[in-house]
């Protein structure tokens, strides 16, 4: 464990050093959410003007809420993972990964080195993001729904980590993460309710959906949103990111490349 | 004297690809043994099968007395290895690499090392300097310091002197021979045939194969000396062996002529004749 927090505070003052990657990683996210609700200012439809001594008639209105939290959520997803794998990868190809395995680290020191080193990353990105999507949005949000919804896309970040650690063992180069985005984050975009419900979906869809870690986390926000919601309805879905987290975790752990 | 290093007929391909081919090799303890080969002999495969960073077909590996692969938790703290390329933290300082490295093992006063090591590596005016803005020569000697900071029984220098200033060359090369006086085993492989001169033994390695082991002064042996004389306006050449017994009995066919106009003596050096060992196997 001692070796975990030494590589993790390597990995945080490498971070801290690098003010494009942490810019990128902060600022970006700010930047997306503030797009979308330009976005949805301008789909929204306009409102109808009431006529006299007639009820305003209830109309289906655009909720660009129902979307921004998830959206938010997969952005944190999408960031942590391709720069957590890009940062593995500069490892591999610079031979510091065999260095340290050759000095006396162990494999499982490294995947949880870079967790506790993401862990303050992801603790901020997570922050910043609900921060800026509350405040422009106006949620209403009760203080319980805020923390947990803090929770759920740290968790997510978490998992982002160690899927970013486990598909840098795939790749020779940095190049090689690329692929992986519309392999494994884009799909995640249409087939775990974040755009498309997903009882929209076709049924192979919407089972291929349920490997993907974003479908959780999207199940407990949509929760979140309603009036009234209970913790039955959400510890199952925070159970199982939480069993992706440390199933990913040994898959990293036994696919990293120590011996060729 | 025991082996620190017994090699017996390994064997390692990658897919069809054979990379060594049968390797069997020792290297005799506190000795510097050097590995010379081209590039793509497969020297850095078998510095990282030794090391316990590969996985090999076939044959036998024993690194002070234990197999690389199996028991490389203990070995860990016993061996060194310096990879050929520099594999450091561009954003940390020197001094912050070596420490960092160091701290995966249990090491008393590892401060009070880690500024031995800086002192014995020369590196301690540009300590706390990020090793991105060195030179490769530089960058080569904190990765020298990184691999010696848990002061190893044998270390393996994968070409620590390829694309090193001359100056810088010779400095490590000072550096190899004190670590080699204090009794620890140096393993460095290396392209430059005339690095051969200063190993105490050396092997070279060709596509995967071992083609000689023997001592430079052996190697040396091998080579010729040719004696050039101009007499009467004809250039004569006589061939001899390297050693000063054969050379004075050559010369003395040819006497104190009075017409010999010019003479001129060639010996082999290490480099030609190690060339020679790699090219007549060749094809
Ligand atoms: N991971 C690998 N996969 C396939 N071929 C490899 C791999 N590593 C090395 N080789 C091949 O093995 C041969 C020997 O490589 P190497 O040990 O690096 O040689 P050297 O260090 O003597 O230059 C080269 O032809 C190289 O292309
Ligand atoms: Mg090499």
């Amino acid at each position: 464990m001692k070796h975990a927090f030494i590589i993790g505070a390597r990995v945080i003052s490498q971070l801290k050093g690098d003010k494009r990657f942490l810019a990128l990683s902060l600022i970006a996210p700010l930047i997306i959410i503030y797009l979308l609700k330009i976005l949805f200012d301008a789909i929204a439809p306009p409102p109808i003007p009431a006529i006299p001594g007639m009820m305003p008639m209830p109309i289906p209105t655009f909720s660009a809420s129902k979307f921004i939290l998830p959206v938010s959520a997969f952005i944190v997803h999408f960031l942590s993972f391709v720069l957590c794998a890009i940062l593995l990868v500069q490892e591999r190809t610079r031979g510091t990964l065999d260095r340290m395995l050759i000095s006396g680290f162990r494999k499982i020191s490294v995947i949880s080195g870079y967790t506790i080193g993401y862990f303050g990353l992801a603790t901020l990105q997570a922050l910043l993001v609900i921060t800026e999507a509350v405040y422009l949005f106006d949620f209403d949000f009760p203080f319980k729904t805020i923390c947990i919804l803090f929770l759920v896309i740290w968790l997510l970040a978490i998992v982002s980590v160690m899927l970013g650690i486990f598909i840098s063992t795939f790749a020779r180069h940095e190049g090689h993460v690329f692929p992986f985005i519309p392999l494994i984050i884009l799909p995640s975009v249409f087939l775990t309710g974040i755009l498309v419900d997903t009882d929209k979906l076709p049924v192979a869809a919407d089972l291929a959906g349920y490997l993907f870690p974003l479908r959780y986390a999207n199940n407990i926000i949509v929760t979140l949103q309603q009036n009234e919601y209970h913790f039955s309805d959400l510890w199952p879905n925070f159970l199982i990111l939480f069993l992706y987290a440390v199933g990913l975790l040994f898959l990293a752990s036994s696919t990293m490349k120590e011996k060729e | 004297m025991s082996n620190s290093v017994q090699i017996r007929s390994l064997n390692k391909s990658y897919g069809k690809f054979s990379v060594l081919k049968d390797v069997t090799l020792e290297v005799p303890e506190g000795s510097i043994f050097g590995l010379i080969g081209p590039n793509g002999a497969g020297k850095t495969t078998l510095i990282k099968a030794m090391v316990g960073a590969l996985k090999i077909n076939s044959g036998e590996i024993s690194v002070l007395g234990k197999d690389p692969l199996k028991n490389s938790w203990e070995l860990r703290r016993q061996i060194g290895y310096m990879p050929q390329s520099p594999s450091l933290y561009g954003d940390l300082s020197a001094k912050q690499n070596i420490s960092f490295f160091g701290k995966a093992q249990k090491i008393t006063n590892l401060e009070k090392e880690v500024d031995k090591i800086l002192e014995f590596t020369e590196l301690t005016g540009r300590a706390n300097d990020p090793v991105r803005n060195f030179s490769g020569g530089m960058q080569k000697r904190v990765s020298l310091a990184c691999a010696l900071i848990h002061s190893p029984r044998i270390i393996f220098l994968d070409e620590p002197t390829a694309a090193v200033d001359p100056h810088l060359k010779q400095r490590s090369w000072e550096l190899f021979k004190e670590l080699s006086r204090k009794g620890v085993t140096i393993f460095v492989s290396t392209h430059l045939m005339d690095e051969a001169l200063l190993c105490d033994k050396i092997t070279i390695l060709r596509q995967g194969q071992v083609l000689a082991v023997d001592t430079p002064q052996n190697f040396l042996a091998r080579g010729k000396t040719r004696i050039r004389y101009e007499k009467n306006g004809q250039t004569h050449e006589l061939i001899s062996g390297s050693d000063t017994s054969s050379l004075a009995k050559e010369m003395q066919k040819i006497g104190l002529d009075a017409n010999i106009a010019k003479i001129e003596i060639e010996q082999d050096n290490i480099e030609n004749i190690v060339l020679q060992i790699v090219n007549r196997t060749e094809g």
